[in-house]
């Protein structure tokens, strides 16, 4: 109902400017229909009032995954007691380290003047206890996700990450996703049919599939779709399946499905290294920003080490670099072949991908940022009245500014804007990371008010 | 970037709200050409980093009745430019929280009702009323306007922006002013990143970065850069009304349209403190603690994110506005404390007035660059500051 009666969604630049009265009753229908859910009510805020935690030590891992693990290791075979935090709420012992899971490490300032604790991290552990680390080493391998993919319907119930196919299917097989077409070619569309197994219909990849995938589809008498555009998803209400395209310029057909798993590409979880002020370059090969880093995995920022895909690492590496940047850490010897990079230059097939798919026509709707409810016609609007670069074209649309940050929408906008622009990524520019990471109660920032006393004024 | 001609009548530096609406009232009174030069991209300083919080209760009568001019702009706005700006008439609620607080909020209230303004002295019944489970005791009292509000500041910025390009204002973004040309004691050009130009009448309006401008053209002026930090949660129905402010510790917070709950604290920060430097664990603590300290409902909404502008602030709290009287051809607009764009449409008409030599019908003693001039103590202060 309402994407008929504003078919290019509500916010500034869309519905009644004029006649003045009527701004005045559009702003109250807006109000009513703006925020994602009610306030709680104090009850519930109450029982957020827990103490809050505080930790000091030599060495902080972040992200209990292959690579945080292996860092673990190396510093607890040095005789080091690491903290680790993860976010998920089940974490496997680490053996030697005191593990905080639940645990969202959600700012990391720049490191401060004092040498023997120059970092300090702020988070909040499930559902609000708030967390203050001082540390004197800092690794970071918070890992990566899946980015979103632009194609009609791209918001229908039914389009999901891997990472979300995989939570809703615990075991391999089982879940509600019983028809699923995997989108990708690589390691993580790998991954996404060991789990999803025979509930997967058909691979699709925008571009070439790897050895790997072609043999487990092939296995379970999978369908593969090498080199081909998503145009739009079928069915009105959810996915029914998928209009697809085969790439330059061949024929249009439809798949059968109930769901669509993007697993096509993974993206790092950087937000860390840019808080806390470490060079970050630009890799046009998956088309993301990463810390400029040493073989050994050492930041530009002293004392701040990154480890696993977060760092840029080809995923088979992980464990490897995980080992070395804990060892370049403790500044001991690092033993070992050095881990592949992702690389660095080389176009991201991504690119030229939406070039071909932008270029032909555009059914249902194309949903730009899921958190905001930003469409790509909006954004392209933006280009059209003259705004330039993704720091302006972010504040004209408000993409990029819901609960994800930008992570999930802004890879495909700057795409979109160096293709519209005619000019590379880089040079579109990247959004100012601002913190926290994820949404932080502020009973659990509360909490914390003592840990940070007010500047000594000069 | 190269601009469209080697001379202008006026350049004004700064692309925000003050620089714009500057400009836009000089193109409405036909004396162009125009340019207005930022360093940075649209919303990039203080115009895309604030609260959008705009009130008419002051202590100083002269900036009551700029705030409500402005604030009659404010409600055209939106059907004159053609961006919906969301400004809400929420009212401001002033809280007090102690008998001293009490006291200057009174006074605060006299002031506003003889300017005609329908302010209202709340107890702390009539606060808990409007607020629903304030922390006991946390409030005293408060006052409140009905017709003070809020609004979204980026699309007031596009709405000026391509009203005064639509008039014949060239706006070069991207483009670095690096110093005054001064001839015969008076301005005669700017040299900028994308060349040097010509002009007889350069309009300071550089927010944060006016008082390094000024001093390179060779002024003695007062503005400090002070940095502030604000932050925004994430969304929920509406649930609050009006914007809140504590002037005890300058907290304030109100609900946007969108539903996000966004606010700022005094934190003080050295002077000096260099920009670009990003927010701080002292900022988002602290911040959360009198919030939920004063209103412990909130304590359950996540923060998404926080960020830091620039108060561009001056000793006696009130904006610098007309012509300097040391270098002809040099126009304020600037010195606004954090409170620009609440103040801009009405503020920079003067402005414009100056520009063309007009009269400005401000007092000098309270607005005029001159005020600061061989002058330690000022004669009129507005104390009534938050962030």
């Amino acid at each position: 109902m309402l994407d008929v009666l504003f078919p290019s969604g509500i916010d500034t630049l869309h519905g009644f400017r004029r006649p003045r009265f009527l701004t005045g009753l559009y702003q109250r229908v807006v109000r009513r229909l703006s925020g994602y859910s009610a306030l709680p009510d104090a009850g519930a805020a109450r029982c957020l009032a827990a103490p809050a935690t505080r930790w000091t030590g030599p060495t902080v891992v972040v992200g209990a995954g292959r690579a945080g693990r292996a860092a673990v290791r190396r510093l607890v075979a040095a005789g080091e007691r690491p903290l680790v935090l993860d976010r998920a709420l089940r974490v496997p012992e680490v053996p030697g380290a005191d593990l905080l899971p639940g645990s969202t490490a959600t700012f990391l300032p720049p490191p401060s003047g004092d040498p023997d604790r120059p970092f300090t991290l702020l988070g909040y552990s499930e559902p609000a206890r708030g967390f203050a680390v001082r540390a004197r080493r800092v690794v970071v391998a918070t890992g990566g996700y899946d980015a979103g993919l632009l194609f009609g319907g791209n918001d229908r119930p039914g389009v999901v990450t891997a990472e979300g196919a995989f939570a809703l299917t615990p075991t391999p097989g089982a879940g509600p996703l019983r028809r699923a077409v995997v989108i990708g070619g690589g390691d993580r569309a790998a991954a996404a049919i060991d789990r999803l197994h025979e509930s997967v219909v058909a691979v699709v990849a925008p571009g070439e599939i790897r050895p790997e995938v072609v043999r487990r589809a092939s296995e379970l008498g999978v369908p593969l779709f090498p080199r081909t555009l998503v145009r739009s998803v079928v069915g009105r209400r959810r996915v029914r399946g998928l209009r697809l395209e085969s790439r330059g310029g061949g024929a249009s057909f439809s798949v059968d499905g109930d769901s669509v798993v993007l697993a096509h590409r993974r993206l790092p979880h950087a937000q860390l290294f840019f808080q806390a002020g470490a060079r970050m370059g630009w890799r046009a090969g998956t088309g993301a920003y990463y810390p400029e880093v040493s073989d050994a995995g050492a930041t530009s920022v002293p004392g701040l080490y990154a480890a696993g895909t977060g760092a840029g690492v080809v995923p088979d590496d992980a464990e490897a670099s995980g080992e070395r940047a804990a060892a370049a850490a403790l500044a001991a010897p690092i033993d070992g072949p050095p881990p592949r990079w992702i690389p660095r230059d080389g176009p991201s097939e991504m690119e030229g991908y939406y070039r071909e798919l932008l270029a032909g026509p555009r059914p249902g709707r194309w949903v730009a940022c899921p958190c905001e409810d930003v469409l790509l016609g909006e954004i392209e609007e933006a280009h059209r009245a003259g705004y330039r670069g993704i720091e302006v074209v972010k504040r004209y649309t408000g993409v990029g500014t819901g609960l994800c940050q930008g992570r999930y929408c802004l890879p495909d906008t700057l795409l979109l804007l160096a293709r519209l622009e005619q000019r590379s990524p880089p040079e579109v520019g990247y959004i100012t990371q601002r913190p926290p990471v994820h949404p932080t109660p502020l009973a659990a920032l509360a909490a914390l008010r003592d840990e940070f006393p007010a500047e000594a004024t000069p | 970037m190269t601009l469209a001609r080697s001379e202008y009548r006026t350049i004004v530096v700064g692309a925000g709200i003050v620089g714009l609406f500057t400009a836009y009232h000089l193109a409405r009174a036909g004396a162009g050409p125009i340019l207005v030069v930022d360093r940075g991209f649209l919303s990039n300083g203080g115009s895309g980093r604030n609260g959008g919080g705009v009130r008419q209760q002051w202590e100083t009568r002269s900036t009551i009745r700029l705030a409500r001019e402005a604030v009659a702009d404010y409600r055209r706005f939106s059907s004159e430019f053609g961006y919906n700006i969301w400004f809400r008439q929420g009212g401001y609620l002033f809280l007090a929280d102690s008998p001293t607080e009490l006291a200057r909020l009174a006074r605060v209230h006299a002031v506003v009702r003889a300017e005609g303004l329908p302010s209202e002295l709340l107890d702390a019944d009539a606060v808990g009323a409007r607020l629903d489970g304030l922390a006991p005791g946390a409030v005293l009292g408060g006052s409140y306007l009905r017709s003070d509000g809020t609004l979204y500041p980026f699309p007031a910025v596009w709405g000026v922006y391509e009203a005064a390009r639509r008039l014949g204002v060239e706006v070069a973004l991207g483009v670095d002013c690096r110093g005054v040309t001064v001839r015969d004691g008076r301005v005669a050009g700017v040299a900028t990143s994308a060349g040097t130009v010509a002009t007889g009448t350069l309009v300071n309006a550089a927010g944060g970065w006016s008082g390094d401008l000024s001093r390179s053209a060779g002024l003695d002026v007062p503005n400090v850069a002070s940095r502030h930090e604000i932050l925004a949660t994430e969304p929920t129905k509406p649930f609050l009304d009006p914007m809140v402010v504590r002037a005890s510790d300058g907290l304030y917070f109100s609900q946007t349209m969108r539903g996000e709950l966004v606010g700022g604290l005094t934190v003080p920060h050295p002077p000096g403190t260099a920009r670009g430097v990003p927010s701080s664990p002292r900022f988002l603590t602290a911040m959360a603690g009198a919030l939920v300290g004063l209103w412990p409902r909130l304590g359950a909404l996540g923060v998404l994110r926080a960020w830091t502008g620039f108060y561009d602030d001056t000793p006696d709290g009130l904006p610098i506005v007309g012509a300097d009287p040391r270098l002809a051809g040099f126009v304020h607009a600037n010195g606004f404390g954090g409170h620009g764009f609440m103040l801009a449409p009405a503020a920079t008409r003067r402005v414009a007035a100056a520009v063309l030599g007009e009269r400005v019908d401000l007092d000098p003693a309270e607005f005029s660059p001159g005020r600061f001039v061989g002058r330690t103590t000022p004669t009129t202060v507005e104390r009534l500051q938050l962030g």
